[in-house]
C-alpha cells in the first residue's frame, strides 16, 4: 500500500461533494478581474463603483435564474448557507411576534438544528418530524404539526448524508394553507436537480455557493416578495436594507458564474452523474458482503451514495482510502467531533453497529469513470482487510451472539 | 482527525500481531460494537513462569483503536504479568508517539483489555475483578472508577478531556456536572499527594442566566385598551383596519417601532407611530405602506394620516 497521502491537485479522487466542491475554473477567471482591478464598493456612485455596481446586478439575475426566482431582487447574498439558515428562523419570529413556534425535522444541517436547540433553550417550541427508516418524512405528520402559532416551517431539499429528496413542493403548498411561512435548506439540491421557487409556495430558501464549484464564503438567500423581512445583520443598507455589509463582489461574480454552469450542467448531473453513482453502488454492493445502501434509492439526488458497511468502523475504512488518495466522508462517531454516530442515521434508526460504519460517496460533474473504478477496485480489499481484524468477523462471515463471546450487533447493551 | 504520528499510521496499516490465538489462556474483550469500538485480546500466558509468550488482538475500531492494540501487544510480549501491569495508557499513547485528545479513550481501552485478559487467566470475568463503581454515563455505560481511574493517572482537569479518555459524557452530556465533581474529588486527593491542580479556581456557586430574546416584546404602539371614539368604534372597516394594523404593528416591532388606530373618519384612518418608524423619512414610508396595506385589505383606496 501507499503510504504517502495524496491530496487534492497531486492525482487525488475526490468523492467527497457534498462537503465541498472544486472551485470552477470558469469561475476563478470571472472572479479575477474583481480582485486584481475593480476593487470599488458596489454602493458607490463613481467610476469605481458603478462598472461592480453592475456585476454584481448581473450575478443576482444568473442567481434568480438558477433558482426559478421570479424577480432578481428576491436574491440576497450572504456569508453562506448558514447565515441564510440564522436569517430565515430569526427573521421568521422577529416579524411574527405572536407566533414562537418552528416546525422542522430530525435530519436538518447543523445551521438549522442547533439554531433551533439554542431557540429552544430561550423559550421558542420546536416540533421535530422524525423520518421513517430510509429518511422519508409523512406528509400529514408534517400537516398536524403546524399550527396559528407556528412562524416557520423549515425542510431542507435534500438530505447532505444519505442525498434523500424532500417534496418541499407539496410540502409548502401544506404550510401555505395554513398560514406559515415555509423555508428550505436547499444546499444540497441546488446543482443536482431542477430547483423553481416560483412554481412553489417556499418564502425562503438558502442555497451555499461552495457546493456548486464558487468558493467558500458566499452563499444567498431567497426571499419571495410580499414576505416580511428583518434583516438578520443590522448596519448599513446593502442588498436594499436586507443584508448589511459591504458587498463581496468578486465572490459573488463567482457565485453567478457557478450557478449558471450549475444549470447548464443539470442534465449531465442527472444522466453521466447519475450513471457513475449507480455504477459505483452496483460495484461496491456486489463485490462486498453484508452492505447496504441508506436512504431512499428511488429519491435521492443522482450523485450520492451512503453504504453502510457493517462490523467496519467508518474512520478506519475512510483512512485506508486516504492512503490510496480516496476521500469520501463517514457517519461514524469516531469521525465527527461527537461521540455519537451522525444524528441523521440515528434518526433514521439505523443501529449504532451499522451506522459506525457508514460511508457517503458524493460526486461531482468532474468525477470520472476512471476513479469510480479505481474505487470499486480497492474499497473490496479495505473491507476485508478491516474485517480480518475485526472480532466480530470471522472465516468471511459475521460472527454472532451467544457463541465464544457475547459480542452482538443488535444487542441493546451498551458497554464501554 | 488525520493528525495522526507516523508511529500511530504505521501500527495502523500495518498492525503487528492482528490474529487469532485458537489456544489462548486469556482473553479480554472490551468495548461494543454499539460504542464504536471493541478489543479483543488474545494471551498466551506461561503459567509456571507467568511470562506472555504470544499476544493477539482483534480489534473493531477507528485507525488509533487499532493502532493502540497492536502497540499493547507489542509491548506486553516477553513481559510476565507483574510488568505487563505496570503499563499505564500513558505508556501505550508514548509508544505511539502521541495520540490526538479525542482518541486518548482508545489508549485506555488497550489498557482495560490488558486487565480483562489478566481476569480471565485467573478464571474470573473483568465484571467480577473490577467494580465499576456507580454508573456516572449512561450512553456509554461508564462507571465511576474508570473515570477516577482516567483522571487520577493522568491528572485530568477538565471534563472534555474525562470524555476523550474514558468517553463518558461524549452522549447527551447530562451527567457533565457529576464528572466535574468527580474531577474536584479525586484532585482533592491528588493535591493531598503533593500535586498541585493547575489553573484551578473553584467554580462559583449558580450559574448566570443569559435573558436572550427570542422575538419582539408585542408592546402596542398605543396603550392597550385605547378607547375609540363612537364614529370610529362604528365605522364598518374598524374590524379590518385594527385587525391589520395589529399585523403592522407586530411586524415592526423589532426595533422599537409600531403602529396604532388613533380614529376613522369614512375612508380617511388616523394612525399612532411610535419609534423609528414614526421618525424622519421612515415616518412617510410608514404612512404609505399602512395605506397600501388598508387599502389591500379593504378593497378601495384608503388615505391615512399620522396622528
Amino acid at each position: 500500500m501507499d503510504t504517502e497521502n495524496l491530496g487534492a491537485g497531486l492525482g487525488g479522487i475526490y468523492l467527497d461533494n457534498n462537503a465541498t466542491t472544486m472551485i470552477a475554473p470558469e469561475v476563478v477567471e470571472a472572479m479575477r478581474p474583481y480582485l486584481e482591478t475593480y476593487y470599488g464598493n458596489a454602493s458607490s456612485q463613481h467610476g469605481f463603483g458603478v462598472p461592480v455596481g453592475h456585476a454584481m446586478e448581473r450575478a443576482r439575475e444568473q442567481v434568480a435564474d438558477f433558482v426559478g426566482a421570479e424577480h432578481p431582487d428576491e436574491i440576497i447574498f450572504t456569508s453562506c448557507a448558514t447565515e441564510s439558515d440564522n436569517t430565515a428562523i430569526w427573521s421568521s419570529l422577529w416579524t411574527q411576534g405572536q407566533r414562537n413556534e418552528i416546525v422542522t425535522t430530525a435530519v436538518e444541517h447543523p445551521a438549522i438544528m442547533n439554531t433551533c436547540a439554542f431557540l429552544e433553550a430561550h423559550g421558542v417550541k420546536v416540533h421535530y418530524l422524525r423520518p421513517d427508516h430510509q429518511g422519508m418524512l409523512d406528509e400529514s405528520a408534517f400537516a398536524a404539526l403546524l399550527s396559528d402559532k407556528t412562524a416557520l416551517a423549515s425542510v431542507m431539499w435534500a438530505n447532505n448524508e444519505t442525498g434523500n429528496i424532500y417534496p418541499v413542493e407539496r410540502l409548502s403548498s401544506i404550510a401555505r394553507e395554513r398560514g406559515v411561512l415555509f423555508h428550505s435548506d436547499a444546499v444540497q439540491a441546488a446543482g443536482k436537480i431542477p430547483l423553481d421557487v416560483k412554481a412553489t409556495d417556499i418564502s425562503m430558501l438558502s442555497v451555499s455557493g461552495h457546493k456548486i464549484h464558487a468558493p467558500k464564503g458566499i452563499g444567498f438567500l431567497y426571499v419571495r416578495r410580499g414576505t416580511r423581512f428583518i434583516p438578520f445583520m443590522k448596519g448599513g443598507h446593502q442588498e436594499r436594507g436586507r443584508r448589511a455589509g459591504t458587498e463581496n463582489i468578486a465572490y459573488i461574480v463567482g457565485l453567478g458564474v457557478a450557478c449558471e454552469m450549475a444549470k447548464a450542467h443539470l442534465g449531465e448531473m442527472g444522466t453521466r452523474v447519475r450513471a457513475l453513482r449507480d455504477r459505483l453502488q452496483q460495484g461496491l454492493l456486489s463485490r462486498i458482503p453484508e452492505c447496504f445502501v441508506t436512504g431512499n434509492e428511488q429519491c435521492r439526488t443522482p450523485n450520492t451514495l451512503n453504504i453502510a458497511f457493517k462490523f467496519v468502523e467508518g474512520e478506519a475504512i475512510l483512512l485506508m482510502l486516504n492512503e490510496y488518495g480516496i476521500a469520501a466522508s463517514s457517519g461514524s462517531a469516531c469521525s465527527s467531533e461527537s461521540l455519537l454516530p451522525s444524528h441523521v442515521m440515528q434518526a433514521m434508526g439505523v443501529p449504532f453497529s451499522a451506522a459506525h460504519g457508514t460511508i457517503r460517496f458524493s460526486l461531482s460533474r468532474y468525477t470520472t469513470q476512471e476513479e469510480v473504478d479505481r474505487t470499486v477496485e480497492v474499497l473490496p480489499g479495505i473491507i476485508e482487510q478491516l474485517r480480518s481484524y475485526s472480532p466480530y468477523w470471522k472465516g468471511g462471515k459475521p460472527q454472532i451472539a451467544g457463541q465464544d463471546h457475547d459480542f452482538d450487533p443488535d444487542s441493546s447493551e451498551v458497554r464501554a | 482527525m488525520w493528525d495522526y504520528s507516523d508511529k500511530v499510521k504505521d501500527h495502523f496499516l500495518h498492525p503487528r500481531n492482528a490474529r487469532v490465538i485458537e489456544d489462548a489462556n486469556a482473553v479480554g474483550d472490551v468495548g461494543s460494537i454499539i460504542c464504536g469500538d471493541a478489543l479483543r485480546l488474545m494471551l498466551k500466558i506461561d503459567p509456571a513462569t507467568s511470562v506472555i509468550t504470544d499476544a493477539a488482538f482483534q480489534t473493531y475500531g477507528c485507525g488509533s483503536a487499532i493502532a493502540s492494540s497492536s502497540a499493547l501487544t507489542e509491548m506486553i510480549k516477553g513481559k510476565t504479568l507483574d510488568e505487563a501491569q505496570k503499563i499505564t495508557n500513558q505508556d501505550i499513547v508514548d509508544y505511539l508517539g502521541g495520540l490526538p485528545a479525542e482518541k486518548m479513550h482508545c489508549s485506555v481501552m488497550g489498557r482495560e483489555a490488558l486487565d480483562a485478559a489478566v481476569a480471565n487467566f485467573h478464571g474470573k470475568t473483568y465484571e467480577q475483578s473490577h467494580d465499576d463503581g456507580e454508573l456516572v454515563c449512561h450512553c456509554f455505560g461508564v462507571g465511576i472508577n474508570k473515570i477516577r481511574k482516567a483522571v487520577w493517572e493522568n491528572h485530568l482537569t477538565t471534563v472534555e478531556e474525562v470524555t476523550n479518555y474514558t468517553k463518558a459524557g461524549g452522549g447527551c452530556g447530562s451527567c457533565h456536572q457529576r464528572i466535574s465533581e468527580i474531577i474536584d474529588e479525586v484532585w482533592e486527593d491528588l493535591e493531598k499527594c503533593g500535586v498541585p491542580r493547575p489553573g484551578y479556581q473553584p467554580t462559583p456557586i449558580g450559574g448566570i442566566k443569559i435573558a436572550v430574546s427570542t422575538g419582539p416584546s408585542a408592546a402596542p404602539a398605543a396603550a392597550a385598551g385605547q378607547s375609540f371614539d363612537d364614529e370610529t368604534r362604528g365605522a364598518p372597516s374598524f374590524g379590518k383596519v385594527t385587525e391589520v394594523l395589529r399585523e403592522i404593528d407586530a411586524g415592526l416591532g423589532a426595533n422599537g417601532s409600531g403602529a396604532a388606530l388613533s380614529s376613522i373618519r369614512g375612508d380617511k384612518v388616523a394612525v399612532l407611530l411610535k419609534g423609528p418608524a414614526a421618525e424622519g423619512m421612515m415616518r412617510e414610508m410608514t404612512r404609505l405602506f399602512v395605506a397600501q396595506r388598508l387599502s389591500d385589505a379593504l378593497g378601495s383606496k384608503v388615505e391615512v394620516e399620522v396622528a
